[in-house]
Parts: C-alpha cells; sequence; structure tokens
C-alpha cells in the first residue's frame, strides 16, 4: 500500500488579543544526548536530596479553590512526610499551616476536604482558630512555660487560576515569580466556570518522577495507547521548554502519521464530533478535515451556548495544551474541561508514589450543576480502573521501576520527542546543586 | 477445478481497497477483466496500473456509485469498455454506525439503492449475454444481532429478500443472484483494524465468539465471491454463502 503522504498540521500562527501564547520556545541548545542515571528514580539517597533541597523549596498545588468556597472550608493534603492544611479565612483570603499540634506532634486533621470552625487536636483538645492562633488550651494553668508559640506554623500560600499553591518554604520567592514561565497561559481558559466531576488518587509502584515522565511525552502513545492513533497526532507536536515549567502543544481531531487512512470516521473522533455538536454520519469531507471543521463549528455556536470561548484560539477549542508546572503538576487544558495530574511522592519510599486526577468541566447552565461534589476516589495498585488511557499508564509504570531497579539498566536514554523529560532533569539538577 | 472465468467481464463497485480490492485480483488472476471505480482517481488509476496483468486487464473510473446518473453512465462505459458483462459484484457500502437517521439513508443510498440501481443497469446486458450472475455482499450482522440496532445491519438484511427474488425472476434468462455473508473480517487498514485499537474490549469479545480465535482475512471471503460468481456455481442460486469462521451461531436447516 502506498504510504500516506504527510502534511504537517495547521496551527495557528498567533496567539488571539489576551490569550495564550503560541509561538515556539525551543528546549535549550546544552540539553545534550547524555544518560540519565537510574539512581534518581531507585536511591533512597537521592530521594532524601530532592526532598531537603527541591519538594521545600518550591511552589506546590493544595487543590482546587471552589473546594474553600466558604470561611472554614479547608484542604488537608499531603506532601512527602508532610501534612497542610489550606483554609478559606473569614476576611476572604486563604492561609495554609502545617498540620501539627504544637503540643505532642499529633495530626490536628485527616486529609481530605472539610469544614471547620476550629481545628481541635484530637489527642488533648487544643485547639486553633482558622487563622492559625490559640483558642483554647485545655487546663493551661498545667503549662506554667506558657503556649509554645502563637499556634499552627504558617507556610506561604497563594491562589491562582481558581487554584491554591502553598510552599513548605517560609522563604519561597513569590509564586507570581515562581509562574512567571506561563504567566498568562492559562488565564484564557475559564477554570472559574469549571466544577469538579472527577477526584481521585491512585497508588502506583513507582517513582514520582516515572509518573511525570509518562505524562511529558508522546512517543509512547502508539505503543501504549494504541486507540489515541486515531484519534491525536502524537508525532507533530510543539515543544516549548521554558525556565522551569515546560508544554506540549498535541493536536487532536487528527489521526497519527502512523495511520495509513482510516477506512471510516475512527470512533473516537465521532465521539468528539458529537460532544461539540456535528453529526458524524452527514460529515462527508476527508478525515484530515475533521479537526477544522469541529474547531469552525465550536467557534460558531459557543458564544449562543454560553461559553466564553474568546481568548482562546482555534487550536485549543480541539487540541490538548499540556503543561508541566514543576515540579509535580501535569495539565492537561481543553476549551471545556481540565485534566489535572499532580504527582506526589511516597514519603519514604523511591519506588511508590501517588498519583492525584482531577477533571473539572465547563458549566454553562446553573441547573446543569452536579448536586454533590464526587467523593474522593483511593484506588490501589489499579484495583480500579481510571479510564483506559490512565489505566494503560499506570499498567507500565510498576514495571518499568522494577526494570529500573534491575542490574542491567543504568538510565534513561531519551529521543528528541522526550526532550521535556530531560529539561524536567535539568531543572531538577538547578535546584539539587543549591 | 477450473472456474471458468477465463475471458469472463466483471463490474464490482469500489474494489480499489479492501475486500473489494482482494475480490479483484483474485477475479484478474483467474484470467477474469474486472472494472470497478472509486471516488478517488488516483486510486482507480493506482489500481488499473497495479492489478493488471497479461492475463486480464482492470478497467476503471471516478464515480461516485450514490449518484444515479453518473452510476447509470460508469456502467454504460465500463460496459462498453470490456464489449459486455458476466458478473456484476455490488460492494460499495457506506459502513456501520449509529450517529443519527443519516445513517439510514447512507445505507439506504450505498448498500440498497447502489445494488439496486447497478443490477437494473447490467440485467439487460446479461439477458443480451444470455446470461450472467450477480453476486451480494451481505453480512453475518444482518443474520444475527450483532453490536447495536443499527441502519447497516437492517438494510444490508433486505438485500438477502431481494436477491432470492432476482434469482427466481431472472433464471429463465441464465441469471444466477447469490449472496456472502462474511462475518468479522480483519486487515490493516481495515474497520476491524481501527476496532482493535479503539474499542478494545467489543474487539476481544468478537475474537473470544470465533472458534479459531481469529477473524477472517479479505481472501477468505474474496474466495468466496469469486466461486459464486463464476461458472462453476452454476448451480447456485438464491443461496446465502455464510463466510465467517464459524462465528455465527444460528443452524440453518
Amino acid at each position: 500500500m502506498a504510504k500516506r503522504e504527510y502534511k504537517p498540521v495547521a496551527r495557528v500562527s498567533e496567539a488571539v488579543p489576551g490569550g495564550t501564547p503560541v509561538e515556539h520556545t525551543p528546549p535549550p541548545d546544552d540539553l545534550g544526548y547524555g544518560l540519565i542515571p537510574k539512581s534518581r528514580y531507585t536511591s533512597e539517597d537521592y530521594m532524601r536530596l530532592e526532598w531537603e533541597r527541591m519538594w521545600t523549596k518550591v511552589w506546590l498545588l493544595a487543590g482546587f479553590a471552589q473546594d474553600l468556597a466558604e470561611p472554614g472550608d479547608y484542604i488537608c493534603t499531603e506532601i512527602g512526610r508532610e501534612s497542610v492544611i489550606v483554609v478559606r479565612q473569614d476576611d476572604g483570603g486563604v492561609k495554609a499551616f502545617f498540620n501539627v499540634c504544637m503540643h505532642r506532634g499529633n495530626r490536628v486533621v485527616a486529609e481530605g476536604i472539610d469544614t471547620a470552625e476550629t481545628f481541635k487536636c484530637s489527642y488533648h483538645g487544643w485547639e486553633y482558630g482558622r487563622d492559625g492562633r490559640f483558642v483554647n488550651l485545655p487546663n493551661g494553668e498545667l503549662f506554667p512555660q506558657g503556649k509554645p508559640c502563637r499556634g499552627l506554623v504558617e507556610l506561604p500560600c497563594a491562589e491562582w487560576n481558581s487554584l491554591v499553591f502553598f510552599s513548605l518554604d517560609r522563604d519561597v520567592m513569590p509564586f507570581e515569580d515562581y509562574i512567571a514561565d506561563v504567566a498568562g497561559h492559562f488565564e484564557p481558559y475559564r477554570f472559574d466556570r469549571m466544577v469538579i466531576t472527577r477526584d481521585a488518587t491512585a497508588e502506583w509502584a513507582c517513582n514520582w518522577k516515572a509518573s511525570v515522565d509518562a505524562f511529558n511525552e508522546t512517543y509512547h502513545v502508539a505503543a501504549t495507547h494504541p486507540q489515541l492513533l486515531w484519534y491525536l497526532n502524537e508525532m507533530d507536536v510543539q515543544i516549548d521548554c521554558y525556565e522551569r515549567h515546560s508544554r506540549y502543544l498535541v493536536p487532536f481531531g487528527v489521526t497519527s502519521p502512523r495511520i495509513q487512512r482510516a477506512p471510516e470516521i475512527p470512533p473516537p473522533l465521532k465521539f468528539m464530533m458529537a460532544e461539540a455538536g456535528l453529526d458524524p454520519a452527514s460529515y462527508e469531507g476527508p478525515v484530515d478535515g475533521i479537526r477544522d471543521t469541529v474547531q469552525k463549528h465550536i467557534r460558531a455556536t459557543a458564544e449562543a451556548e454560553g461559553r466564553d470561548y474568546s481568548a482562546l484560539n482555534d487550536d485549543q477549542l480541539t487540541d490538548d495544551y499540556n503543561y508541566l508546572v514543576f515540579p509535580n503538576l501535569t495539565f492537561n487544558t481543553h476549551a471545556d474541561h481540565l485534566m489535572l495530574f499532580r504527582h506526589r511522592p511516597h514519603p519514604t519510599d523511591p519506588n511508590r508514589m501517588y498519583f492525584d486526577a482531577w477533571t473539572i468541566e465547563y458549566i454553562v447552565d446553573e441547573e446543569e450543576l452536579p448536586t454533590r461534589r464526587p467523593r474522593h476516589k483511593v484506588i490501589k495498585d489499579g484495583d480500579r480502573s481510571m479510564g483506559m488511557v490512565i489505566d494503560q499508564d499506570g499498567g507500565n509504570l510498576p514495571k518499568v521501576q522494577a526494570g529500573m531497579n534491575s542490574a542491567a539498566y543504568e538510565g534513561l536514554w531519551l529521543g528528541d520527542l522526550e526532550v521535556r523529560i530531560r529539561h524536567f532533569h535539568k531543572v531538577m539538577d538547578d535546584y539539587l546543586a543549591d | 477445478m477450473d472456474l471458468g472465468l477465463r475471458d469472463k467481464r466483471a463490474i464490482i463497485t469500489g474494489a480499489t481497497k479492501g475486500i473489494g480490492r482482494q475480490i479483484l485480483e483474485l477475479l484478474i488472476a483467474e484470467g477474469c477483466n474486472v472494472a470497478t471505480c472509486s471516488r478517488s482517481i488516483e486510486d482507480v488509476e493506482a489500481c488499473i496500473e497495479k492489478a493488471s496483468t497479461r492475463k486480464a486487464q482492470v478497467y476503471g473510473d471516478v464515480c461516485d456509485i450514490r449518484d444515479q446518473e453518473e452510476y447509470a453512465a460508469w456502467i454504460d462505459k465500463m460496459v462498453a469498455q470490456m464489449d459486455g458483462v458476466d458478473i456484476f459484484i455490488p460492494n460499495v457500502s457506506a459502513g456501520g454506525g449509529m450517529d443519527s437517521e443519516k445513517n439510514w439513508w447512507k445505507n439506504f443510498e450505498a448498500d440498497v439503492l447502489g445494488t439496486v440501481r447497478g443490477v437494473e443497469a447490467v440485467v439487460p446486458h446479461m439477458k443480451e449475454n444470455g446470461g450472467g450472475a450477480i453476486t451480494m455482499i451481505g453480512t453475518t450482522a444482518s443474520l444475527e444481532t450483532f453490536a447495536g440496532p443499527q441502519a447497516y445491519n437492517a438494510l444490508k438484511a433486505s438485500l438477502y429478500t431481494y436477491s432470492k427474488q432476482l434469482g427466481q425472476f431472472h433464471g429463465a434468462d441464465g441469471i444466477r443472484c447469490n449472496i456472502v455473508s462474511p462475518g468479522p473480517i480483519e486487515f490493516p487498514g481495515g474497520s476491524w483494524d481501527m476496532i482493535r485499537d479503539t474499542i478494545p474490549k467489543f474487539y476481544e469479545k468478537t475474537l473470544r465468539d470465533h472458534p479459531t480465535g481469529r477473524l477472517g482475512k479479505p481472501q477468505e471471503v474474496a474466495k468466496a465471491v469469486v466461486f459464486l460468481s463464476s461458472p462453476a456455481a452454476s448451480w447456485c442460486n438464491g443461496s446465502n454463502l455464510v463466510v465467517d469462521g464459524g462465528f455465527t451461531k444460528g443452524v440453518h436447516f
């Protein structure tokens, strides 16, 4: 059979006013092609260094501002050996605290999302306000030496694009500086009009970076996700590496150059058309023309449907703008939804990690709002499905980790489609060199 | 066994790729000249160039068989170029889908009218010849419930009744009419190739329902179609040949 003549995917050439930048920012020339040593994924020494010099120095995601709607609403999240409470204040601001009772060290609240008038330790009843200060210390006369401090130990906290961040480093750079690389990239998406429709955490038997890597390159799509070859172009991706963060732009609504010719409109593209309000059976054009047709149709109908896509370019109506916000956030941004992954290290074992997956979806009509926020699901080693694509990735990772621990393996041998992984390690090196 | 196809003339719609292409190549290998069409002139030209041999010639032109006039003109042209027609195989299908009512119109246009209009155009020539063979392409998806309630399954079903009646009606003219019922057929670039990747659970279930643990190959369907279309099948008229490796479970008494 004749080889399909490959035409590069058409991309918008400039950003819409106030829109996400589209210019190509190639990786720095000096990344090279060296081996990435496997010890970064397997050694406890490296894990310790990572904790001391990186995790405790960066900005980290706590969760979604929509879970902190009212004063007293809080998120308690864990990172490595630490647990952090982020709570909405009476004045509308947010504050973050170590989740540690200053009396005997007990965790004050359990991991999760809840609301509280005060935070009361279950051990001896020491009680802290939403602002972290002591409100009650039972039988204070028993402590002639006084209180150990003013209350819970506060941490830097920031709200940004409907997300809430904290840092374990009280001297961390301002969040605006930390995120400056990608300032203006996310604002055009209306995260403020999206609600949580999925909230799940999987425990995987791999290093957290192996999980970051799985979403930082498209080279694995053909072997791991063959179904996606009928839905996106994993070879023609625009890879942009910034100072700390990176992204790639993956065209959706097309078939891979590895597919010679689709015999009919592939089921996932039919689904995409139907979602956009197009009837696949009435479409007479070529499969190659579907992305453009879907983009134009969404553009033509969005406003009447009450969707504000005014600051998004046409590519953003179909494609995946996939970001890594260093160190551990994978954003799959789309006009009508965001799939956000957070890769967290295990407190002690470099061979285990936690993978958090949230989906938030654009809600047009308040009446469509789900009556209840979805419950947080916990999945251990793939005992429940997280959807076909994530299951495929999650299926690889324990085997990858096992293989990395083999005497035969020395390190990551990365190609050009995997340059974001190389860039990620360079940023990591910069932190660890401090 | 000699199929008796040497120097015969066959018209098969949409045979530049897939199962149709296998039928075309098998007919050519038997020394039968074949005319076909596609909506892409490049595909037609490539097929003529690649599939023609010293023994037999491929004819063809661009044609959208859904256009009644274009379809009739194409058949006239092919009959003229081959100086007659002995075999007709209406092969074009709009395929499956449960997208909208439009699926029904498309299957009616391509699968049903694409067969009916072709038959009406070739029968006078076959009568003139003193006979001919029409072989329709059915599907096991019409014989047993399969995949979902869809136009493809239901409208392909109408071809079974139509082909049986045709065999009766034109039997005296020496025209035989039969239908082949392929089960799921897999080949690179085919629908089942795509289903394997995109709906793996459905693919695996279908695979398990095959006693041999594999899907059919285009050549296996092509051999059945070519046999029924050939003079070797002179006593087959009104038959339905199921070619599915034992996929369907119903017993035909």
